[in-house]
């Protein structure tokens, strides 16, 4: 076919004229400079009109100032080639472990677009199904710190990686006593590395924990020839005995503990352990005990010592102040479960610790419940070497140290003689990711990476390594510690493949992508090992104490019996949420309530309230009531701290957190490390230096035979007329008898009714309500006439019953332990702004999930009645918690009421009930009246008091007004604006990723598919979630379960949410 | 016309004529403004300032500005705003229902009545408006057609019921004031000289001439207006109780609220009356016009509704113990003797003895007593409504949530400020309004002054 017809550009084009044909010629038309354009004379002679000019001006200024008026350009730049592995609104998990020489877990990172933003346990392959808690939740914050060093420093000068290296490497060439100064070492590859280091400079290694368990080291040495910390199996042990072991949070790998001993606690299993707790402080896990004694520091080894006698002869000996009574059944219980019983102590002096070996010896629990063949490879630090390491500093013998991993500038008990030695090594250098104590102090800084842009091994017990990758790359200038060991001891490898020679000495780089064994070893995030890949550390105790290894502690026991302290005795614990002071800077843990004092932000004194009334302190707390301040002295030391009144705190003792007053010279670690003040400023003192949040109380510890004790046996407290104010999320510590909030009973009465049906037994009976109307059929009308709660109804019901999804919860107090694990997760997952001391003062905290916790108080309006108190005193007295309380943990938010009281009352409809019986929050919608929060009776709404994202009140606490430490935000939630109204949503983004997954693949949802953040952090399996429509869920069954009940169930807003009857297995139900 | 016994006391004293009666009212707008007048709008003016500001500092930080917190989200807010509504009762009572009852004694007080019943609604409506938290969307609470798709209000909240209920009786009172003014605003523009008043009294009078028919249909108007009016007197308050009475809270949830709350309105609101009227009549010179006997009959509408007040709270307290549910009960014993028993104690005092002193006849024609009493009276209503909203909530269902309410300086800042407004407004009417009803008083003159009364006693002695 002839096209004839012809497209043209221009008259030029179609016309052909030459100055076409010339311009064609050329591809580029000449370049013209600026110039030269304007020296161009026909441009004079060209005019612009005024009327022109106003245009073109009116016109510029119009569209100037429009470009004025544009929102803020938010920056989101798409990947030029975008990773096979990412796709964005899709997350991505990797296993990895997490060890920070006092925290042990197996975690899984989420990623989202390449940023790792949340944390939860590996349940799959993890060790105890991924057991974490709320330190290790929360430790994806310092990943984002913005405190955080961003490149090595010379001299306290921002530097670079070869003058740091030059620098250090030639300090080393020259010294002739180099000493590497570590925490404990877990990782078989890091001590490798280190051991090549020591080689080529003929150096030392020391290893040093902040909080030391090297008695208990050394008396399993004395007692078995084996210097080593025994794992303990709490999951076969049907009775506890702890005398000042914190083992359900601090002490050892208390999360691990913890998981194993939940899963005893359940009355329905087919037995329930027995927990005696003997202790001075009320510890969480002090809390969860089934019987528990207070008694003094100078009291742990005479109790355990009583035990063993008991143990041994039948009869325990008295103990003075002790209840005998409970001595004796704690021994009888011991007699009954021999080897499937644990005794534990919180003491490092190896002394009592032997006793210790000696009962659980005499019990026959090695090798059952406590296994000292494949023991824990934590905390071998040798507080004896790190003693002479100090000595040797300030001896000038020291030529260079290199500190890994440890802060001994904070933690070391006589800190200021170890600055004053630092001073004198002639280089020091340290790996610390923040400038902090020790690094400040140090010639060279060369940051490590943080753990989540990290390699590593690690190894808890022999026979597993957990394998810890790397979830996004150095954010800053920063070298992982061990390639910096690797460069100076002269090996040129990355630590990567050093790592992996590890295991495979013919390892290639080559064979990165095709080791299929090591994929899916860290895909699972470890791999099961030969055993004993970690040498057994070096021991400066031999060659002391060469007397053969024997379980005879009669000297022990002779010694224990001597001690006796004075009017005060103080122990020292650590926090749930600030552990050993690492994880200082983090405001979600500053945040979290303690489990058992409910005080945010704040470093204080526990103490008995009677105590506290001789001594003149305020014993109510509250916003406009600051606590007391007292001085204590120890040591030659003093710290001024507020005093908190703790029930089941020992008369005669006080207890302080370690792991506070960091930051105090200045260093730089992060905002949250210091006070702020009612405007949310850092508060600073006279010299001008912030003010760090509490006191470093680590110097309080004593020496015992050379091992630190956290105990001081005598202590001077003294009242001075200071206050400091307080925040605490609970002001109220019983529940005042209100039976249908909180319900508990004892094993004895619940096996006695175990086979009733749901509502008939006494310790959970079903509400029914008296009516005027003939239900029982006898004829007449009177108070017997009830009926269910559910048949009263002014709303029509839901269509949710067995349509569809219906979400619900429940959640075991038998099970809680009160860890905050869940409280952490919730405030990552959900974004949940973070406030801030003054703001919790003023009861505005804003979790959306909270743990209540409750005392038992010794009145009751019975015992009013029988003493013949009236009513209202009555209720004044059960304010008051028992000097020793029963305690609960009561973990509460929203309880998605199906007949919710704060959907009725919204005018604007912006919290309404979803199809699958989700009370939800329509953000957009709130016009903030706060109505709702006023109705609901379970008080777990929270409201946007202020712009938290951009008020200046919050800028040193809220992680999301920080430009680097908002990455961590959770994109799939929204961040609230100020005025609106927010609470639990069941983690509605993760049900309905739960359910899009589902449907992709055509199938229903499967139970336990969807974890909402709070349940998948329950190492304790106290929080399960699902639908209560699936018939085959657990949640279905579970409340169905005779031990199950809605909160308030009277008031008939029939939550979705179901508590179980907690059960205590002790017969006598006060204490 | 109406005829009264010579032996009543006289609602108008002194020799007056129509023309005293105008003189007497009008003089004051015609005449330069007093130096009292002048010192006192400058006080109210700087406290009306002050309160605009701390509003102002409120919208733009954040309702943490107040004291509220997690457990007791709503305290002085709602407290002012129940106490405004509360007095804004006693004016559309005393032109609507008394009207409707033919209370004569009503004329002398029923146009400053309304006037405080129009500013103290203005005063509330603040306070739903600031205790938002999102005051810049507040109109979503009006059922306006809307892009968002299908979004419509809530008609099951109270709040809801508030908007509709609290908006209606506003209009309907503005406008019944306003219908009585407009003859009252002729007769000022007939007296004015100065040009610019004598127009904007002329637009305001809304072409009044006086003819018969005029008069007609003014009372026409004003009947018809006091029977939609007399009903709203008692709905607003009851739908106010509502936001409590049908919320789940101990201590809110109780059906004997909207009786209670419209007599405790009433209570109050004649209290306020009293307050501004006994200034008023000495500033103004008005004591022949407003005196022992007005105010004697306020002080009974005080005794009774104070009474009923003191049943219901007694009644409330017999209840939460009759009912036998734990957390009633623990609500009422809180009242009384938990941390903020304080309150409890100055609102009893305050409410239920008080009034009672008014059976005394000697003390309840004494003004200064009278007084005395009538602040005593709003204190006590003021904490009223502040125990039944921070002590309720302030311990409810859950003990793990029981808290503590402190007030800011944000708090009372507005509060204060409101009061500020509030006599600003009223300082500007006294100033530029008939302060009476006069034209309606000269209806009454001749039945009810005391010249005339003496001058039919007189006559009928010959």
């Amino acid at each position: 076919m002839n096209n004839t017809k012809r497209y043209w550009a221009g008259l030029e084009e179609l016309n052909e004229t030459p100055e076409y044909k010339e311009l064609l010629k050329e591809e580029f038309p000449a370049q013209q400079s600026v110039d030269e354009f304007l020296a161009d004379d026909q441009l004079k002679e060209s005019s612009t009109g005024r009327r022109d000019f106003l245009k073109f001006m009116g016109f510029s200024i119009t569209a100037a100032t429009l470009a004025a008026c544009e929102t803020p350009v938010i920056k989101s730049i798409p990947y030029v080639n975008k990773p096979e592995e990412i796709t964005p609104g899709i997350a991505n998990y990797y296993a990895t472990a997490y060890y920070d020489g006092n925290n042990y877990g197996s975690v899984l990172v989420k990623t989202r677009e390449g940023r790792p933003i949340f944390i939860k346990p590996n349940t799959q392959y993890g060790i105890k199904a991924g057991a974490l808690n709320a330190q290790i939740n929360a430790s994806v914050l310092g990943l984002y710190d913005s405190a955080r060093l961003e490149g090595p420093m010379v001299d306290k000068q921002a530097s670079d990686w070869s003058t740091a290296d030059a620098r250090v490497m030639a300090g080393l060439e020259n010294a002739q006593n180099v000493v590497v100064l570590s925490n404990t070492i877990a990782s078989p590859s890091t001590q490798r590395a280190i051991d090549a280091f020591t080689a080529r400079y003929n150096a030392r290694h020391i290893q040093y924990d902040a909080v030391s368990y090297s008695g208990i080291r050394e008396a399993h040495r004395q007692l078995f020839g084996k210097a080593a910390i025994p794992n303990y199996h709490f999951a076969e042990a049907k009775t506890i005995v702890s005398v000042g072991a914190d083992f359900l949070s601090t002490w050892l790998t208390g999360n691990h503990f913890a998981s194993d001993y939940a899963s005893r606690r359940k009355p329905e299993g087919e037995w329930m352990s027995r927990h005696f707790q003997f202790e001075t402080n009320m510890s969480m896990t002090g809390t969860n005990a089934d019987t528990r004694v207070a008694i003094k520091p100078d009291q742990y080894g005479k109790v355990l010592a009583a035990l063993l006698a008991g143990v041994s002869n039948g009869s325990a000996p008295a103990v003075d102040g002790v209840s005998e009574l409970a001595l004796n059944n704690a021994v009888k219980s011991l007699r009954d479960s021999r080897g499937a019983s644990i005794v534990v102590s919180g003491s490092n002096d190896p002394d009592v610790q032997r006793i210790v070996g000696a009962i659980n010896a005499a019990l026959g629990n090695y090798g059952k419940t406590i296994d000292i063949d494949r023991p824990i490879n934590l905390f071998k630090g040798d507080d004896k070497a790190m003693a002479e390491l100090v000595r040797d500093m300030n001896g000038g013998k020291v030529d260079a140290l290199i500190v890994y991993g440890t802060n001994p500038g904070y933690s070391w008990y006589n800190r200021d003689e170890f600055a004053a030695g630092i001073k004198k090594v002639k280089m020091s250098v340290a790996f610390s990711i923040f400038a902090d104590e020790t690094a400040s102090r140090c010639t060279v800084i060369c940051p490590d990476n943080h753990y989540l842009e990290s390699w590593n091994d690690l190894s808890l017990v022999d026979g597993r390594v957990d394998l810890v990758q790397p979830t996004i790359t150095a954010l800053f200038k920063t070298r992982q510690a061990q390639e910096s060991l690797l460069k100076w001891a002269g090996i040129e490898s990355d630590y990567y493949s050093f790592m992996r020679q590890t295991y495979n000495s013919a390892y290639t780089a080559d064979m990165m992508y095709t080791d299929v064994a090591w994929n899916e070893a860290l895909h699972n995030g470890f791999m099961a090992t030969a055993p004993s890949v970690i040498e057994a550390a070096p021991s400066s105790a031999e060659g002391e104490n060469t007397a053969a290894p024997s379980i005879d502690v009669a000297d022990a026991v002779a010694k224990v019996s001597k001690t006796s302290g004075g009017n005060w005795q103080l122990a020292l614990y650590q926090k749930t949420g600030i552990g050993n002071g690492d994880q200082i800077a983090n405001p979600w843990l500053h945040e979290l309530p303690d489990p058992v004092t409910k005080v945010t932000w704040d470093n204080y004194i526990t103490m008995a309230k009677a105590d506290m009334e001789e001594l003149g302190l305020n014993t109510y707390i509250a916003q406009r009531d600051p606590a007391s301040m007292v001085k204590v002295t120890a040591n030659g030391r003093s710290v001024e701290l507020p005093v908190y009144p703790q029930p089941g705190q020992k008369r005669g003792t006080i207890g302080i957190a370690v792991g506070y007053g960091r930051g105090a010279g200045n260093e730089r670690i992060g905002k949250a490390a210091y006070q702020t003040g009612e405007n949310g400023a850092h508060i600073f003192d006279e010299n001008g230096n912030a003010m760090p949040v509490g006191q470093n109380v680590y110097g309080f510890a004593t020496l015992v035979n050379g091992y630190p004790e956290f105990l001081n046996l005598d202590v001077q407290v003294e009242a001075i007329n200071k206050t400091y104010a307080l925040a605490t999320t609970q002001m109220q510590h019983t529940y005042m008898g209100r039976e249908s909030v909180v319900k508990e009973t004892t094993l004895g009465a619940f096996v006695a009714e175990k086979g009733k049906k749901k509502g008939d037994a006494s310790w959970n009976k079903a509400h029914r309500l008296a009516v005027h109307e003939d239900v029982n059929g006898d004829g007449v009308i009177d108070a017997r006439d009830k009926k269910s709660i559910r048949e009263f109804d002014l709303w029509h019901e839901h269509p949710v019953e067995g349509v569809g999804h219906r979400w619900g919860m429940t959640i075991d107090l038998s099970a809680c332990l009160g860890c905050g694990a869940c409280v952490t997760a919730c405030h990552l997952e959900n974004n949940v702004p973070v406030v801030g001391k003054d703001e919790v003062l003023r009861h505005r905290d804003m979790h959306w999930l909270r743990i209540d916790r409750f005392y038992s108080s010794d009145w009751s309006q019975e015992r009013g009645k029988e003493e013949g108190k009236g009513v209202i005193e009555t209720y004044g007295l059960m304010e008051d918690p028992a000097e020793n309380p029963q305690t609960v943990h009561m973990p509460m938010m929203c309880q998605h009421c199906n007949h919710a009281p704060c959907e009725t009352v919204c005018p604007v409809a912006a919290t309404t009930h979803s199809n699958e019986g989700l009370n939800q929050m329509t953000y957009n919608r709130c016009i903030g009246t706060r109505y709702c929060a006023n109705n609901c009776p379970y008080k777990v709404r929270r409201f946007n008091w202020f712009n938290y994202l951009g008020y200046d009140k919050f800028k040193n606490v809220n992680p999301a007004q920080d430009m680097l430490t908002r990455m961590v935000l959770n994109p799939d939630v929204t961040v609230r604006s100020r005025g609106v109204m927010e609470k639990c949503s069941m983690c509605v983004g993760r049900i309905q990723e739960g359910k899009l997954n589902a449907k992709k693949d055509g199938r229903p949802v499967k139970d336990g598919e969807v974890q909402t953040a709070c349940s998948e952090a329950c190492a304790m399996g106290a929080i399960r979630f699902g639908d209560l429509n699936d018939k085959g869920s657990a949640v279905k069954s579970i409340s169905e379960n005779n031990r199950s009940y809605h909160a308030l169930e009277e008031i008939g807003v029939q939550p979705n949410i179901y508590y179980m009857v907690k059960v205590r297995n002790t017969e006598d139900q006060q204490a | 016309m109406q005829k009264e016994a010579a032996i009543r006391e006289p609602l108008i004293l002194g020799d007056k004529s129509y023309k005293d009666i105008t003189n007497d009212v009008v003089g004051p707008i015609e005449g330069p403004a007093p130096r009292a007048w002048k010192l006192m709008i400058t006080i109210a003016g700087l406290i009306a300032f002050y309160g605009v500001g701390c509003i102002l500092y409120l919208i733009g930080t954040g309702i943490g500005a107040w004291g509220l917190n997690k457990t007791v989200g709503w305290a002085w807010d709602i407290t002012n705003f129940v106490w405004w509504v509360g007095i804004g009762h006693a004016g559309t009572l005393i032109s609507a229902v008394l009207l409707l009852f033919r209370q004569k004694w009503r004329m002398a007080i029923n146009r400053s009545a309304e006037a405080m019943t129009i500013f103290a609604v203005m005063m509330a409506a603040v306070f739903p408006g600031i205790h938002m938290g999102r005051i810049w969307v507040s109109y979503w609470v009006l059922p306006l057609p809307n892009q968002f798709g299908s979004l419509w209000v809530n008609f099951n909240s109270p709040l809801l019921w508030d908007v509709f209920a609290i908006s209606t009786y506003f209009s309907v009172s503005l406008v019944f004031w306003y219908i009585g003014l407009i003859p009252d605003f002729a007769t000022i523009r007939d007296r004015m000289v100065k040009p610019l008043p004598k127009k904007i009294y002329g637009i305001l009078a809304f072409g009044w001439s006086g003819k018969a028919k005029n008069w007609t249909r003014f009372e026409e108007v004003s009947l018809v207006l006091a029977g939609i009016a007399t009903p709203l007197v008692f709905s607003v308050h009851s739908i106010v109780s509502m936001d409590f009475a049908t919320s789940v809270i101990p201590g809110w949830h109780t059906t004997i609220f909207p009786p209670y709350f419209v007599s405790g309105a009433v209570f109050s609101g004649f209290a306020m009356v009293q307050t501004l009227l006994l200034i008023m009549r000495k500033a103004m010179r008005l004591e022949n016009y407003i005196h022992v006997r007005h105010v004697e009959y306020m002080n009974i509408v005080i005794i009774v509704t104070g009474s009923i007040v003191g049943v219901a709270y007694l009644t409330e307290l017999f209840i939460s113990w009759y009912s036998g549910v734990e957390y009633e009960s623990y609500a009422f014993i809180n009242r009384f003797s938990g941390p903020y028993s304080w309150s409890y104690w100055i609102m009893m005092t305050c409410n239920v003895i008080s009034p009672q002193l008014f059976w005394v006849k000697k003390w309840r024609r004494n003004l200064m007593f009278t007084f005395v009493m009538s602040i005593v009276v709003n204190i006590g209503m003021w904490f009223e409504r502040y125990v039944i909203i921070v002590t309720s909530i302030h311990r409810d269902y859950n003990p793990s949530s029981w808290g503590e309410f402190h007030a800011t300086s944000i708090d009372i800042g507005i509060f204060i400020g409101t009061l500020g407004i509030f006599f600003t407004l009223f300082l500007l009417f006294a100033r530029f309004f008939p302060v009476l009803a006069l034209n309606e008083l000269k209806t009454i003159l001749k039945s009810s002054g005391e010249n005339f009364k003496k001058k039919k006693d007189h006559s009928d002695n010959h």
